[in-house]
C-alpha cells in the first residue's frame, strides 16, 4: 500500500431535516419524566421512563421537540436508525449503586441499572418510542463523543440506505458530582438532529464533516487530541440557532485537523466534487496536514 | 453508492475463556472445551449465580513495559493487547505510521466499568469529574500510534457486529487504509454479577460450571457472563492482495434492524430480526444454499434460544434442516458486548479449520429448537460461508456474513 501524503479527505454531508433542544433542570426532569408531551403516533407505555436515566428523558423530549416544531408529526420513522451519544451516563445513580452494593451487597443492586445506564440505552429507549426498526446504537460516551457520533452518521447515511438518521447528544452541564447539591444553574441538555444524506435541492442546515489524516507531525507524534472543548453541545445548539439568522456557516476547526461545518443548505450547491458532499473517497488539500489546509468551499 | 471494494480480514487479536491467542481458541473450540468456571476473584456468596467464563492474564504486548501495562485497568489491558496484536498479525505493526488506521471499538460501559472498578475497593474517582478526560479509544490510539479516525460503539451484545459493519464502510468510504475492529468486555465484577443476577438472566447451576451454558437444550436456565475480546483488522482486497497477506476472511456483509420492542425481552414478532438476515445476506450477494454455517446468538435462555430458532425456521424454509448451526456460547459463556466479535472469530476458525465447532451440553434438544445441531463434537465441514447473529438489549438485531477468501 503506497503511504498516504498527508491530506483532508472529502468532506461528507449530511442535510439537517429538523433540529431540537432541551435543558432541563433536576426538577424539570421529573416533570419531563411524568409526561414528555405528544407522543407521534401513540401514547407512551405507563412508566416507561420511570427508571430511565436523566440523559434519555431530556434526549427523548428533543427529539419529540424537533419533531413537533419542524411538522414531521405525521410522518414514520420505521426505517429511521438512531444513534444516540450520551456523555457519562449514570453517573449519580451509580453512584448510588456503589454505596447501596457496599452496604447491602448483591442484592441491593437494583436489575434496572444494566437496561437504562448502558451506552446503546437511549437509541433503545427512542426506537421504542419512534417505532425505529432500524439499527439503533450508542457511539462515544465520554470526551470526543459528538466527533464519534457525526462520523459514525455520516458513514451510515452513505452506506446502509437509510432513508434518515436520527442522532441524538445528551449530557449535563456541569457534570454533575454525586453526593453533592448540583449547583443551581445545573441542566442536563439533550440535541436532537433529523439527519438525512444530501439532498439534491436541500433546505435548512447542513453539516459537513472532513476527516483529517493524522499522521505523525515532524516530532514523530502522532497529531490530534480530545475534541469538546472544540466542539460542545452548547456551540453546537448556538451554531444550530445562529444559522436561522445569518447565512455564513460555523466551522469547527477539530483539534484532530479535521472539521465539522454547519451551514445552510442552500449555500452548499454540489452534491459531489472535492469540495462539496461527495462521499469521502478521494482526498484533497495535499499539504500540511491540519487545520486550513484546504481552502473553504 | 459507495464502491463495493470487498474488505478482507488480515489480522486477529483476541483474550478470552478459550485462550489469548487466534490458535489456541480455535484449537479448544473445536474440542468442544468450556471456559466457564467457579467465579474465585470475589466472594461471590450472595449472588444467585457464581459462575462465568473468565479469561487468564491478560498477556502484555511485547513493545510494552510490564510495568507500564500492568497499572492499566483490564479492560485497557484487554485493548491494548487484541489491538496490538491484531496490527502484528496482520504485518503492519512496523509500518503503522505509514498508514491512516482507524479504530471502531465495541464497549458497552466504559465509564461504569471503571467507577465500578474503582469504587468498589473505596476509591471516589466517580465524584470527580474533572478526572474523565479521555476515552478509551482515545488513549488507544494514543498508544498504538493509530492516526485514523476512531468511535467507540454499543448495541449491547450486537456491538462487535456493528463495529465491523461501520469500519468496512470506513474503508469503503476510502476514510481509512485499514482499519481495526472488533469488541471487548470485562464485566465479570460484582456489581455486573448482580445486576444480571437480579434480572433473573443467569444460569444458576452453580455446581456444574462446565455444563451450565447449554443453548438450545431443554434444561437450559439463563446464560452465563462472560469476558473477554477480539478485535481484527480490516483492508481493502487489493492491499493484501499486493502484499500476499494470510487472509482469515472477508468482511462480505452485514445487517442490522431493531425491535421496538422492549429495553430487555425479546420482540415476540420475529420479522426485525429476519429482516437482519435477510439484509446481511442480500449484503453479501449470496445465496442461501451458499450458506455452510450459522453460528447462533443462541444465550441459553429459554425465551432468547427458542424466538431465534422460529428466525431461523422463517429465513431458510425447509434449508434449516440442513445448515449446520450451533451456539459457541455454550464454550466461551455470553461475553455481551464482545460476544459478536469473539463469534466472528469462531466462524473464521471454522472456516479455516474446516470443522463447525459444536454446541456443548446439547444432551436433549429442546423441541422449541428444531435446527440442524451440531451437538457436543465438532462436525468435519468445509465452511465457505459462514453466518453470524448477534442480538442485544435495547433490541438490536445484526448479522454478519464471513466468506472465506
Amino acid at each position: 500500500m503506497e503511504p498516504s501524503a498527508n491530506v483532508l479527505t472529502a468532506a461528507t454531508c449530511c442535510d439537517v431535516l429538523a433540529h431540537g433542544s432541551v435543558r432541563a433542570a433536576p426538577a424539570e426532569i421529573a416533570s419531563l419524566r411524568q409526561n414528555l408531551g405528544p407522543v407521534p403516533g401513540h401514547p407512551l407505555p405507563t412508566g416507561f421512563l420511570r427508571h430511565a436515566d436523566e440523559q434519555t428523558v431530556v434526549g427523548l423530549a428533543a427529539v419529540l421537540q424537533a419533531i413537533a416544531t419542524h411538522g414531521l408529526a405525521g410522518q414514520r420513522f420505521t426505517e429511521w436508525g438512531v444513534l444516540a451519544s450520551p456523555r457519562y451516563l449514570g453517573r449519580l445513580t451509580l453512584a448510588a449503586a456503589i454505596d447501596r452494593f457496599k452496604t447491602e451487597g448483591a442484592w441491593g443492586v437494583s436489575p434496572h441499572v444494566i437496561p437504562h445506564r448502558m451506552l446503546h440505552s437511549i437509541s433503545g429507549a427512542i426506537s421504542q418510542v419512534l417505532k425505529i426498526h432500524g439499527p439503533n446504537l450508542g457511539v462515544g460516551g465520554g470526551p470526543g463523543g459528538l466527533l464519534e457520533v457525526f462520523r459514525m452518521a455520516a458513514g451510515m447515511l452513505h452506506g446502509d440506505r437509510l432513508p434518515g438518521l436520527w442522532v441524538v447528544l445528551t449530557g449535563w452541564d456541569p457534570e454533575p458530582i454525586p453526593g453533592e447539591a448540583q449547583p443551581g444553574e445545573a441542566r442536563c441538555i439533550g440535541v436532537a438532529l433529523a439527519l438525512t444524506a444530501p439532498r439534491a435541492y436541500p433546505r435548512g442546515r447542513r453539516l459537513r464533516l472532513t476527516l483529517a489524516d493524522q499522521r505523525r507531525t515532524a516530532s514523530g507524534k502522532v497529531r490530534g487530541g480530545a475534541t469538546p472543548d472544540v466542539l460542545d453541545l452548547d456551540t453546537l445548539l448556538a451554531a444550530l440557532d445562529a444559522i436561522d439568522v445569518r447565512s455564513a456557516g460555523v466551522v469547527w476547526q477539530l483539534e484532530d485537523g479535521g472539521r465539522l461545518e454547519l451551514e445552510k443548505a442552500e449555500a452548499c450547491n454540489s452534491l459531489a466534487g472535492p469540495h462539496g458532499c461527495g462521499f469521502g473517497g478521494g482526498r484533497v488539500g495535499v499539504g500540511s496536514s491540519g487545520a486550513g489546509a484546504e481552502d473553504s468551499p | 453508492m459507495i464502491p463495493r471494494q470487498a474488505i478482507w480480514i488480515t489480522g486477529v487479536g483476541t483474550a478470552n475463556p478459550l485462550g489469548n491467542t487466534y490458535s489456541r481458541f480455535a484449537e479448544c473450540l473445536l474440542d468442544g472445551h468450556s471456559g466457564v468456571r467457579a467465579i474465585a476473584e470475589f466472594d461471590v456468596a450472595q449472588h444467585p449465580s457464581q459462575i462465568a467464563g473468565q479469561i487468564d492474564a491478560i498477556p502484555c504486548p511485547p513493545d510494552m513495559a510490564p510495568e507500564d501495562f500492568t497499572i492499566l485497568q483490564p479492560l485497557e489491558q484487554l485493548v491494548t493487547w487484541c489491538a496490538g496484536s491484531a496490527l502484528r498479525d496482520a504485518g503492519w505493526w512496523e509500518d503503522r505510521f505509514e498508514l491512516r488506521i482507524g479504530l471502531v471499538l465495541g464497549i458497552g460501559a466504559e465509564w461504569a466499568l471503571l467507577w465500578e472498578v474503582d469504587g468498589l475497593p473505596g476509591g471516589n474517582r466517580i465524584r470527580h469529574p474533572e478526572l474523565d478526560t479521555t476515552s478509551l479509544v482515545e488513549r488507544t490510539r494514543r498508544r498504538l500510534d493509530l492516526s485514523g479516525p476512531v468511535a467507540c460503539v454499543s448495541a449491547a451484545c450486537a456491538s462487535g457486529n456493528h463495529a465491523l459493519a461501520q469500519a468496512r464502510r470506513w474503508l469503503q468510504l476510502g476514510w481509512v487504509d485499514v482499519c481495526l475492529a472488533g469488541a471487548c468486555e470485562m464485566v465479570v465484577r460484582p456489581m455486573s454479577l448482580a445486576g444480571f443476577g437480579n434480572l433473573r438472566a443467569l444460569s444458576r447451576r452453580n455446581a456444574e460450571p462446565h455444563a451450565a451454558s447449554r443453548p438450545f437444550d431443554r434444561g437450559r436456565d439463563g446464560f452465563v457472563m462472560s469476558e473477554g475480546g477480539a478485535i481484527f483488522l480490516l483492508e481493502p482486497a487489493a492491499s493484501a492482495r499486493k502484499r500476499s497477506a494470510h487472509v482469515y476472511g472477508e468482511v462480505a456483509g452485514c445487517g442490522a434492524s431493531s425491535d421496538a420492542h422492549h429495553m430487555v425481552i425479546p420482540s415476540p414478532d420475529p420479522e426485525p430480526a429476519i429482516t437482519a438476515m435477510r439484509q446481511a445476506i442480500a449484503d453479501a450477494g449470496i445465496e442461501l444454499d451458499e450458506v455452510d454455517y450459522v453460528n447462533a446468538h443462541a444465550t441459553s435462555t429459554p425465551v432468547g434460544d427458542a424466538a431465534e430458532a422460529r428466525v431461523l425456521n422463517a429465513v431458510f424454509g425447509d434449508a434449516v434442516r440442513t445448515v449446520p448451526v450451533s451456539s459457541t456460547k455454550s464454550m466461551t459463556g455470553h461475553l455481551l458486548t464482545a460476544a459478536a466479535a469473539v463469534e466472528a472469530l469462531a466462524c473464521l476458525a471454522a472456516m479455516e479449520r474446516r470443522a463447525v465447532p459444536p454446541t456443548i451440553n446439547l444432551d436433549d434438544p429442546d423441541p422449541e429448537c428444531d435446527l440442524c445441531h451440531v451437538p457436543n463434537e465438532a462436525r468435519p465441514h468445509r465452511v465457505r460461508v459462514a453466518v453470524s447473529n448477534s442480538f442485544g438489549f435495547g433490541g438490536s438485531n445484526t448479522c454478519l456474513v464471513l466468506k472465506a477468501v
